[in-house]
């Protein structure tokens, strides 16, 4: 009897809730999750087995695994596209490699976990030669990115040149000319009169991802690492830059933001609401305003970052960034690698790179392509009110890099970084050197330093 | 007259507490139900609205559509797969936990032999080892035996489940040692007697360590998360878990799928509700 | 052939037959792994090569390590505290002849168990967002109060954790409660009402110490759970990286380092650390509730 009672009580419940449901209009758009095949006719078809942890590239590598197929009719390929989450797939990567099973013939792995897999006995293969028929038309200090002791073992996607973007229509209601922005004392100005006109969030201090941080200290010529190699995480230039970012926070032009960082789930909705207004971040970011800000379209600049002043070591670095790899023990590595190395270097795959998924290609001769760049039928033509590629021309002879990126130590800095030290100082007030001390600390009892 | 009155006056004292008690109660299953409730109602909003707002219980009536639910009826992905999955592994757990866990219990149960005492303080101790100890030289050693991305090792270490074991123990040594002689008598072998007479009498105690088991089994994470590798083998806390991503927009179907999850579990507890709890109190009323 | 067929059905053999199954699983998937684990744990795996004590030496100077060790002892206590006798509390108002409607509030407070962790652990990581429209900022405002970051704080985040846990586990409790209380006869409670004992004596005096063994036993599974918490965690933070490491335990920091960094030998110390502190608390815990002495009577 009682049983039935609450049967009755809760079907009641759902029902109601149900009917209340009817009313609505519906605006979700169907997204594909998980595994995608392709659909490839003819016998002779190999089938490659990739491992992706972002959804936009599995379009991107369907649509030029067909390409590859039309033009090489005798080589044709199946993909086989898994999707994951971030850090399931690195950690299952590591364990595959591991235990010489389960791995996938391809992979993406994310610049910041890449160190992990080029250390000890190495799954990749050395791409070397595949990269080879590129080499010269792409920037270098991508594919030195993903190399060790010579050896390339990753395909970049894009350079990931750092820039400023900024809502314009809330900036403007502010009073604030974005275009006069041209320093980090511009910046930080424009940030405090933003939050004196409107009380909102002018930009974010980041507290899961480096990439304001990181632009600072590589136009000061720092490093989280010393010459030798050794952890510096604490030095002079690195306090310098935080004490700047903390100063700005203290003053109101910048705060602290849900996610932590502009590319995160929980902040897109904050930008796509207005609620906070600019954004220092890689050029892959265009990507992330098209699919999650679309409230945005016609309201978002793309400019040049600000600099400390004239005598910077760069003007800006590429920042964050996928290498493919090809794991040495898949039974078709070498076609894997040929294949990839089409898909993500030669001249069309710097178009689609562009036209799929937003980034600015490692083959730079694109860049300059106006036909591609400003072709009006480009959603991320449409979507921005400034040409896309003009601010990357501007710092073009400029791009930087932080070398350190390439250390193995670098994923459990940044670990230690986006848990503990940029929390402490942005969260939690805690002194800036001190933050860094207890950081350097941490990581040297980790390596044993 | 006086006595009366006392028992009048107890009476109302005794409806004040019954009344007080249902009210204090009806809040705590209130306070319970509210996590549900707001699921539920998250699974009628858009998927990004969760991202924005929180979850919350604002019935914002306009904004309410059933795009969820045709989402995960009609949409691409591979949500029925990991159902599929986990409702196929859930049987497969249970159905030979049971008859490996009972097979042990009943020798544990029905015979005196040496070294009984020293393995029944063994299952003892493995009840207090957390599993969290052995997993990464167990997942070590799945691997080097070519196991991983298999269900067997998602199953198999688990079979002998040492709290199965316990329970089935307890429920055997309740029933008649005659039962085993008589069995004895007709001719039966010891096997024989296990599957012919025990195993149907072990019903009720079945039913109990199914439920439990079967709800472990849908609700396991960590170690298939560990072992499996192959998204079409994905269960279903691993797929949902694979949709809290910061590179996609999954939320309308996480919240959807979470609710759908609850399901099959929930069917089964109205059905079954005495063996649930039953399973569930099991080991906490020792003699 | 036959010798041995007889031999197997044999009622000497047959026990050990029946044993069989539950010994090669125990040689095969937890004797063998611990013993692997104790091994491993003298080990540089990445590296390959034996170093001693050296990941015991540097545990003891690793602060993240206490860090865990800290977090999860806290979680234990909080737990322990708000599991243990608020439960009991509640048990034995339900089982009052008074109480009308038992079943159905069982049943009620029995939902949460149901549901897995991924699943409350997102609902709950939502519910305490830090947007002013989440359900705990709403509260909040209620209250007068302004909005929180709930998730982002070492209070306000233990604060959510333990909801987690008493919403999953208060009507677990519960039951185990009810349980042991509708095992001990009423004409105890009877015979007191008549010596004239109030209600809430009748508990410290009577249900209080029969549900003993029950209570000794949540106790047991609860130290046992709340050391080894990962899960709740590792959902509500979307993760095993939350801000100043306010939500990682131990277990959280063996996945860390075993998984995310792969120091296999690293891990498997703080695995085993983590059963000797499981061991200790549950032995003086057994002890001092003399659970031991009534054994060997």
């Amino acid at each position: 009897m009682k049983k039935k009672v609450l049967a009755a009580v809760l079907c009641a419940a759902m029902a109601g809730s149900m009917l209340a449901g009817c009313g609505g209009k519906s605006d979700g758009d169907k997204k594909e999750t998980g595994r995608r095949e392709m659909e490839v006719e003819g016998d002779n078809v190999t089938t490659l087995n990739v491992w992706t942890f972002i959804e936009n590239h599995q379009d991107f590598y369907t649509e030029m695994a067909e390409k590859w197929n039309e033009e090489n009719p005798d080589k044709k390929v199946k993909l086989v596209l898994s999707n994951m989450a971030y850090d399931d797939m690195h950690n299952k990567l590591s364990l595959a490699l591991e235990s010489g099973e389960g791995a996938p013939d391809v992979v993406d792995i994310e610049l910041g976990k890449f160190p992990a897999f080029t250390t000890g006995q190495i799954g990749l293969m050395d791409l070397t030669d595949a990269i080879e028929p590129y080499k010269d038309k792409v920037v270098e200090s991508r594919l030195d990115l993903y190399a060790k002791d010579g050896k390339y073992y990753g395909f970049p996607t894009h350079v990931g040149t750092t820039v400023a973007f900024y809502n314009t229509e809330e900036l403007e209601a502010a009073g604030i000319d974005y275009t006069a922005i041209k320093t980090w004392e511009d910046f930080k100005n424009a940030g405090i009169k933003y939050k004196e006109a409107t009380g909102k969030t002018f930009a974010a201090a980041e507290t899961t991802a480096q990439w304001t941080l990181n632009l600072m200290l590589a136009q000061k010529g720092g490093s989280y690492l010393k010459e030798d190699g050794s952890l510096d995480v604490n030095n002079d230039t690195m306090a310098e830059c935080l004490q700047y970012l903390k100063d700005m926070q203290t003053a109101g032009a910048l705060d602290t933001i849900a996610g932590g960082q502009p590319d995160n789930e929980e902040a897109y909705p904050l930008y796509n609401s207005g609620d906070v207004a600019a954004a220092i971040m890689p050029f892959w970011q265009t990507s992330r305003y098209t699919s999650y800000m679309t409230d945005l379209k016609g309201k978002v600049a793309i400019a040049v970052p600000p600099v400390w002043g004239d005598n910077d070591a760069v003007k800006t670095i590429g920042g964050g960034g996928t290498g493919t790899a090809v794991v040495a023990s898949g039974e078709h590595a070498d076609l894997a690698a040929e294949v990839f190395a089409y898909i993500k270097l030669s001249d069309e795959a710097s178009h689609e790179i562009y036209n799929v998924l937003g980034f600015d290609p490692v083959n730079t001769e694109v860049w300059t392509d106006t036909a591609l760049t400003e072709n009006p039928d480009n959603q991320f033509v449409q979507y921005f009110n400034t040409k896309p590629f003009n601010a990357l021309l501007e710092v073009q002879d400029s791009i930087g890099l932080l070398d350190c990126y390439t250390d193995e130590k670098m994923p459990s800095i940044n670990n230690v970084f986006t848990t503990q030290t940029l929390n402490d100082i942005f969260e939690s007030d805690v002194d800036v050197k001190e933050a860094l001390d207890s950081a350097q600390d941490t990581l040297e009892n980790e390596f044993a330093e | 007259m006086a006595a009366e009155a006392i028992g009048k006056s107890q009476k109302r004292k005794n409806k004040m507490a019954t009344i007080g008690m249902v009210i204090f109660f009806s809040i705590l299953a209130i306070l319970i139900i509210i996590p549900v409730y707001a699921i539920v109602l998250a699974s009628f909003k858009p998927g990004n609205h969760l991202l924005q707002y929180g979850l919350n219980l604002n019935l914002d009536v306009a904004n309410m559509t059933l795009d969820n639910y045709v989402l995960l009826f009609t949409g691409s992905h591979d949500y029925w797969i990991w159902f599929g999955n986990s409702l196929l592994l859930t049987v497969i757990t249970v159905v030979l936990t049971l008859l490996v866990s009972s097979f042990v219990a009943y020798g544990f149960a029905a015979y005196d032999f040496k070294g009984k005492n020293f393995f029944f303080v063994i299952v003892l101790i493995i009840l207090s080892i957390p599993f969290e100890v052995i997993m990464l030289p167990l997942y070590k050693q799945i691997s080097s035996w070519g196991m991983m991305d298999n269900y067997a090792a998602v199953v198999v270490p688990f079979l002998a489940h040492a709290s199965t074991i316990f329970f089935f123990r307890q429920y055997l040594l309740g029933l008649p040692k005659s039962l085993i002689e008589a069995g004895r008598i007709d001719g039966c072998t010891e096997y024989g007697i296990f599957f012919r007479l025990i195993v149907p009498i072990m019903k009720p105690a079945f039913s109990a360590m199914a439920i439990l088991n079967g709800m472990n089994a849908w609700n396991n994470y960590l170690w298939p998360l560990l072992v499996i590798r192959s998204s079409e083998k994905y269960t279903l806390t691993i797929g949902l878990n694979t949709l809290i991503n910061p590179y996609g927009d999954n939320y309308s179907l996480l919240v959807v799928g979470s609710v759908f999850s609850i399901i099959p579990i929930f069917i089964l507890f109205i059905c079954f509700q005495r063996y649930f709890i039953e399973g569930m109190t099991a080991g906490a009323v020792k003699e | 052939m036959n010798k041995v067929k007889k031999f197997l059905y044999s009622q000497k053999a047959a026990p050990y037959v029946f044993i069989l199954p539950f010994v090669l699983t125990i040689l095969l998937f937890w004797l063998f792994p611990i013993g692997n684990g104790v091994l491993l744990s003298f080990q540089d795996v990445l590296k390959d090569k034996w170093v001693g004590f050296d990941n015991y030496s540097r545990l003891l100077t690793d602060k993240m390590f206490f860090k865990a060790v800290y977090n999860s002892l806290k979680y234990m206590i909080g737990t322990l505290i708000l599991l243990i006798p608020f439960p009991l509390l509640f048990a034995s108002m339900l089982n009052s002849k008074l109480m009308k409607g038992q079943g159905f509030f069982k049943s009620v407070y029995f939902l949460p168990a149901l549901t897995s962790v991924v699943v409350a652990g997102t609902i709950f990581r939502l519910m305490f967002g830090e947007m002013d429209t989440s359900l705990a900022n709403q509260i909040m405002e209620l209250l007068g109060k302004s909005p929180i970051k709930w998730l982002k704080g070492e209070w306000t985040g233990y604060f959510a954790l333990l909801i987690v846990a008493c919403w999953r586990w208060t009507g677990v409790n519960i039951l185990y409660f009810l349980a042991g209380l509708q095992s001990i006869p009423t004409d105890i409670y009877e015979a007191a009402s008549i010596d004239g004992a109030s209600k809430w004596q009748q508990f410290i005096k009577i249900s209080f110490p029969l549900v003993k063994p029950t209570t000794v036993y949540v106790l047991t599974i609860s130290i046992y759970a709340g050391l080894s918490m990962f899960l709740e965690s590792f959902m509500l933070w979307k993760g095993n990286n939350s801000p100043q490491n306010i939500g990682l335990t131990i277990v959280g920091y063996l996945y860390r380092q075993g998984i995310e960094k792969r120091a296999m030998g690293y891990a498997c110390a703080v695995g085993l650390v983590l059963l000797l502190v499981v061991m200790v608390i549950n032995m003086i815990q057994l002890i001092a509730t003399g659970t031991f002495k009534k054994e060997e009577r």
